[in-house]
């Protein structure tokens, strides 16, 4: 492809070569570490999955209580491919937070953000909360039994927090339960408020990167290290990852395509064995280890808000940390981080065997 | 007396004035949003009026569900006979609870919670026990009532 033309009028008009230098200097650093890099670019390259193959669901779903449980049964039966790029959204989902927890990890390991990149987390940790949202949302709209339940548990959990608990409740539901209203209202979160949001945050997030450059682990910062062209070597090192995501996500989605439970029943009570979403475990389990009430307490609000506690301290790690925004180590950070990822790896693997 | 120059300048007078302009703008933008993605809630019911003859021959330990507002009620006949309602919602995180006639005992299977044949909460985490709500019977009507309210039927 090679249009002479049409080069020379854009030319005329923009500073193509300008770009092109641009483009040509952006170098990224090689050491032993750098295969992290590469997570965030396949938590993109699932996000992309997501947009379109949401798009392609969006044309059939039906958002109503009435409607909704067995237009996904028909998508899944009587359209073309239906099956596939149900199954793709599904896994595309899975895989996407999957990739979002080791990219999470790995920068909160490598201490990546570190001054000056503390708004790259910042802006980064939103997109996990959102992307959770995005997977609760995207869940109820199957309107089946296991979706009904886990997410009166998640908003009803949202209502224990004192003071503004009715209130987010309210909001989350559209309604005193969980109703016709809380599955329309889910619907707008997921194709059209949490998109636009995601949108802005990654091309933010994006932006915020190329400012800044690759951050380069602690330990490696003094020595001396080669920085290869992003073009053409990482971006066609992408590319191959992005392809090796792509196979094992169409393995996937054509081998163990997703079920879906009866459809919900507001009177009837949850199938034995309900759980949540894998990524919810750890949260469930947390739960379970508090009684109903401590010290005259309401138990579970004590564990909401030790939750939400250590949330929002993982949230404010990059503020908290001073000794590595200086640049020197800091080894209470780094257990700090084994100690979060232990706690999540047991938790989840307790939830899910229990 | 008269100020050689005046306290407020053009400038600072014109920002307060957009500045007000944008804060009233937004808030009131900010308002009805709000008022828009808040429903007028719907409340709880007091009450509900059933039909008895659907609740009479109801065997012996065993429940029989009915809509309770947007969740779900028991009609709950022991196994002495003796009859009994309750909310079928689980006093910790809101799920369903089934009824397990083998145990005599209320069950929620999302954080496995259980509960006595009186509603009493007993293993696991709920922290408080089954509402139970209050029976009378008028004519062919069955009426469950949070306890403590005043039924008021509509004149027929």
């Amino acid at each position: 492809m090679n249009c002479p033309r049409l080069k020379d009028w854009l030319e005329e008009r923009y500073d193509l070569k300008g770009i092109k230098r641009l483009a040509k200097g952006k170098l990224i650093p090689e050491h032993r570490w750098d295969f992290w890099y590469y997570t965030g670019g396949i938590t993109l390259f699932l996000f992309i999955i997501q947009f379109v193959t949401g798009m392609l669901l969006a044309m059939y779903y039906v958002p109503h209580i009435d409607f909704a449980h067995k237009s996904i049964i028909e998508i899944v039966t009587k359209l073309n491919m239906g099956w596939f790029f149900r199954s793709l959204h599904h896994w595309g989902s899975q895989l996407a937070i999957v990739f979002l927890f080791i990219h999470l990890f790995g920068t909160l390991l490598t201490k990546a953000y570190r001054k000056p990149r503390e708004l790259v987390w910042v802006t980064g940790f939103i997109l996990l909360g959102l992307s959770i949202f995005f997977g609760l949302s995207g869940y109820l709209l199957l309107w089946d039994e296991r979706a009904f339940a886990a997410v009166r548990v998640a908003t009803g959990g949202a209502g224990a927090f004192p003071f503004i608990g009715w209130f987010i409740k309210a909001f989350l539901r559209g309604s005193m339960d969980v109703t016709g209203d809380t599955l329309l209202r889910f619907y707008a979160f997921h194709v059209a408020i949490l998109p636009l949001i995601t949108l802005g945050l990654v091309g933010l997030h994006l932006v915020l990167v190329q400012v800044h450059g690759m951050s380069v682990p602690l330990a490696l910062e003094k020595e001396k290290r080669r920085e290869i062209p992003f073009f053409p070597n990482v971006f066609y090192k992408d590319l191959a990852v992005w392809l090796v995501v792509l196979g094992v996500l169409a393995t996937l989605a054509t081998f163990f395509p997703p079920e879906i439970g009866v459809k919900a029943d507001p009177l009837a009570p949850p199938p034995e064995d309900v759980k949540p979403e894998w990524y919810f475990l750890f949260l469930l389990q947390t739960l379970k280890l508090f009684p109903g009430s401590i010290m005259g307490l309401n138990g579970e609000t004590i564990a909401i808000l030790l939750v939400s506690g250590g949330i929002l301290f993982f949230f404010l790690i990059p503020f908290f940390d001073r000794k590595s925004s200086r640049g020197e180590k800091s080894p209470l950070f780094t257990w700090i981080g084994v100690i979060y990822l232990l706690y999540f790896l047991t938790m989840t693997a307790v939830g899910y065997l229990s | 007396m008269k100020l050689k120059y005046s306290l407020v300048t053009r400038r600072t007078f014109l920002n307060t004035l957009f500045g007000g302009w944008l804060a009233a703008f937004f808030s009131g933008t900010f308002y009805a949003l709000m008022r828009f993605a808040f429903p007028t809630l719907g409340k709880e019911p007091d009450f509900v009026v059933l039909n008895k003859k659907d609740f009479m021959d109801l065997a012996s330990n065993s429940i029989k569900r009915f809509p309770w507002g947007g969740t779900v009620g028991l009609y709950y006949t022991k196994a002495d006979g003796s009859v009994l309602a309750l909310k079928g919602v689980c006093s910790h995180m809101e799920c369903n609870v089934d009824y397990k006639p083998a145990e005599k005992r209320f069950y929620c299977a999302c954080h496995q919670g259980w509960f006595d044949e009186n509603g009493t909460n007993i293993k696991g985490p709920p922290p408080k026990p089954l509402e139970i709500f209050v029976i009378t019977e008028e004519d062919e009507k069955l009426i469950i009532a949070k306890k403590g309210v005043k039924v008021e039927l509509p004149k027929a």
